[in-house]
């Protein structure tokens, strides 16, 4: 009877350790996995894919040895009630030799390890520098003049960058630390407050790359997102011609020009629009610090040239059309991208949830009777009260900012 | 005596009480570092109190002694003193940092010796034997105490009669002072006849004298030019100079070279009287740079010409709150010479327009770097 029971539990413990590593093998056969670390899109990326190749089998047989090892003596010398054997103080020559073995081993994994890291940090042959700044929970990319950018751009969400170009991305942070990661395109750096790191980026071919903060940094770490967006060279002095455009109102008796108003009225103290004017005439520069913890919002100058807002949580874009760029070939994308938003794209629903109550989209510290230990400052979006009436013309407004 | 765990924890108590005054008066005294080590040295001290008390833990003796002295309490004056020290600790929570630490040193001090006495008197019933042990104990450091508590209170009454005396008198008072403890020390240990009353007699006098010079200086306050030098706010950007021409107090002591090289977002340069700016990652030169907004951000000055150069800020103007004036925003550097740098943070909270510019400069040199704020 007993004997019984224990080969029952032990079929259960192999069917168990079965199934998990089966769950394990087979996560990594998903085929919509646009941050797997295993499928380089870029040189940078492919440098850590060399390295890897080298150090996990490495890794992983001395991973598999110690643990086989350790399991059969863990089996084998259980207690059984026998008696406790003599006790001695070691064997020299086993511990020397156990002590060269992982020393060669991990001699020979430095050597490729630290000659990747200096490959990775080479700044020397740079073609393009971006500042990116991180702030609770979105980033923001702006664009040096430099060749090719005659006056500096300024966009968030979304990062563009020319195909097979050296970009360097030059972080930091406004609040807290965060870390910018594009696995298809190179390994992740921290963003740090008053520091400024360095990240190489470049892509092999036209796409959007996906990637995700990777230092906790509050509320809605999860959901600081970024997507890379990499277009031909040529598309790519398209875009930069796009965000350099100057600002157009809405013409006069339009929903439009209504919705402007309202942005004036609503959002202006914070999101800046380069060269929205006010009713007399007067530029408007928005004061994110006076209301914001990290003293920044999402410039929205140009917010439908992008697929994404709300720090890349959402797209601008219904799914269908969102799968059209996502799976377009290298050849049409920068054409479906350059396209922005269209009216029958935009992905309203979101947009408008977002307008009336943002943060109940996205958790964020935006309670005004919460905000004591930032000195009234919010961090994230508020609930603005918008009427929809409001947001009716709000959306009717930004879907011009192209 | 000493047992092996509470000499451990003795140990631990000094070191860690050490490194939270020195971190306290080093770095910052309200930073939670100060905070983790004193807790470290209260934590250690208690343990080591029970250390003793229970002489790690060796029953038989410690029954034994408690037993054999419980009769023959020594009168003692270290509650009193723990008690000051909890007193001056506690009104210097209320009132300043310097009753604070002079309470808290008071109370540890008080509540060593308290222990320290308490301890030994368990030793046995022969009190001559126990102050023995009291001495062996903790008596080595009764004079080390007493005369960094003395030396502490000489340099704090010396530096207030330095500090209150002219720049010339204090020179000439300090090689006074020092010429005459030089003679006599030199009587004393030449002249055995000095040794004795007339020592003492000298020593008490130098004693007032310092007492009384310090106490009356300490009232006096600062000479003038030093009260004028604390009260500005050297750093601030509504003092700082940023013209031409060296300041007498924002040019002291310029330090001219910058460690935080990590932490620079452009590199402004003075060479062959021309201005540019480089940024890691673009090799031409410069005479635009962007400035993330709403961010602390580090510039790095660096003159490689023979003169000395600042750099000035524009940050643009404001109107005084509450009046039609309007001033200028702007920091700078101190001065740097040649093959000299200088960091200069900023933190730019608007975007820059058309109407609202931002430049670089540098006095003394033609042309301006744009700072483009997006």
């Amino acid at each position: 009877m007993e004997s019984r029971n224990v080969k029952s539990s032990r079929r259960r413990l192999v069917a168990s350790v079965s199934a998990i590593a089966a769950a394990v093998v087979l996560a990594g056969c998903a085929k919509n996995a646009p941050q797997d670390t295993f499928q380089p899109k870029g040189a940078n990326a492919q440098m850590i894919q060399d390295l890897q190749v080298i150090v996990f089998p490495i890794a992983g047989v001395v991973g598999v040895i110690v643990l086989a090892l350790a399991g059969y003596i863990f089996y084998r010398f259980r207690d059984r009630g026998q008696a406790i054997p003599v006790q001695s103080h070691g064997k020299p020559v086993v511990e020397i030799t156990l002590t060269i073995i992982p020393a060669l081993i991990l001699s020979v994994v430095g050597v490729f390890t630290f000659r990747t890291i200096f490959d990775l940090a080479e700044t020397k042959d740079t073609e393009m520098i971006i500042n990116v700044t991180g702030q609770q929970w979105w980033w923001e990319y702006d664009y040096p003049t430099q060749e090719g950018i005659s006056q500096p751009i300024i966009t968030s969400g979304q990062l563009v960058i020319p195909v097979g170009t050296k970009v360097l991305l030059r972080e930091t942070s406004r609040d807290v630390i965060h870390s910018y990661w594009i696995p298809a395109l190179n390994g992740k750096k921290d963003a740090v407050p008053g520091r400024i790191h360095l990240l190489r980026l470049e892509a092999d071919k036209p796409g959007i790359y996906a990637g995700q903060c990777t230092e906790f940094c509050g509320l809605s770490h999860a959901n600081m997102r970024m997507e890379t967006v990499a277009l031909s060279k040529a598309d790519f002095a398209k875009w930069v011609a796009n965000q350099q455009k100057a600002y157009v109102s809405p013409a006069e008796g339009t929903k439009a020009k209504e919705g402007e108003a309202v942005f004036l009225n609503q959002c202006s103290r914070c999101h800046q629009v380069n060269g929205i004017k006010d009713a007399n005439g007067k530029a408007v520069i928005s004061a994110p610090d006076e209301n914001v913890y990290s003293g920044a919002a999402p410039n929205l100058s140009h917010l439908m040239s992008r697929n994404t807002f709300a720090g890349a949580m959402f797209d601008l874009v219904i799914d269908k059309c969102r799968d059209d760029v996502w799976n377009a070939s290298s050849e049409e994308f920068g054409a479906k991208y350059l396209a922005g938003v269209s009216s029958d794209c935009l992905n309203q629903k979101d947009l408008r949830a977002w307008l009336r109550n943002a943060p109940g989209m996205k958790p964020m510290y935006a309670d005004p009777a919460k905000l004591e230990k930032s000195n009234g400052l919010y961090r994230g979006m508020p609930n603005l009260g918008l009427t929809e009436d409001d947001i009716d013309k709000l959306v009717a407004y930004l879907i011009t900012l192209k | 005596m000493f047992t092996p765990g509470s000499k451990y924890f003795v140990g631990l108590t000094g070191l860690s009480l050490v490194a939270a005054i020195l971190y306290a008066f080093l770095v910052n005294p309200n930073d939670l570092g100060s905070i983790a080590l004193l807790g470290v040295a209260v934590a250690a001290g208690l343990i080591a109190g029970f250390a003793f008390l229970t002489r790690d833990g060796d029953t038989e003796s410690a029954t034994e002694s408690v037993a054999a002295n419980a009769e023959v309490p020594t009168p003692s004056f270290w509650p009193i003193v723990f008690a000051l020290g909890a007193a001056l600790t506690l009104l210097g929570l209320a009132t300043n940092a310097i009753v604070f630490v002079v309470g808290l040193g008071v109370l540890v001090g008080g509540g060593l010796e308290w222990t320290i006495q308490n301890w030994a008197d368990r030793a046995s019933a022969d009190g001559r034997y126990n102050s023995e042990v009291r001495a062996r104990a903790i008596g080595a450091l009764d004079y080390p105490g007493l005369a960094a508590v003395a030396l502490g209170v000489i340099a704090y009454l010396f530096s207030r009669i330095m500090l209150t005396a002219s720049k010339s008198g204090a020179a000439v008072i300090f090689i006074v002072v020092a010429a005459a403890v030089l003679v006599v020390g030199v009587l004393i240990s030449t002249k055995p006849a000095f040794r004795g009353r007339a020592s003492l007699l000298v020593t008490t006098f130098a004693a007032v004298l310092l007492a009384g010079a310090g106490i009356a200086s300490a009232i006096n306050g600062e000479r003038s030019e030093l009260a004028v030098v604390a009260e500005e706010k050297p750093y601030s950007a509504s003092h700082r100079e940023c013209g031409e021409e060296a300041s007498d107090h924002y040019d002291k002591h310029a330090g001219n070279r910058v460690s935080s090289r990590s932490a620079v977002i452009a590199t402004v340069i003075v060479e062959d009287g021309k201005l540019y700016a480089q940024m890691i990652g673009l090799k031409d030169k410069l005479n635009t740079v962007s400035v993330p907004r709403s961010n602390v951000t580090n510039i790095l000055f660096r003159n490689l010409d023979k003169e000395e150069y600042r750099l000035v800020a524009n940050l643009g103007t404001r109107t005084v709150a509450g009046t039609d004036v309007v001033e200028k925003i702007g920091t700078c550097t101190q001065l740097a010479g040649e093959n000299q740098e200088q960091l200069l943070t900023i933190n730019i909270p608007k975007s820059s327009s058309a109407e609202n510019k931002y430049s670089f400069e540098v006095p003394g040199i033609e042309g301006k770097i744009e700072v483009v704020v997006p």
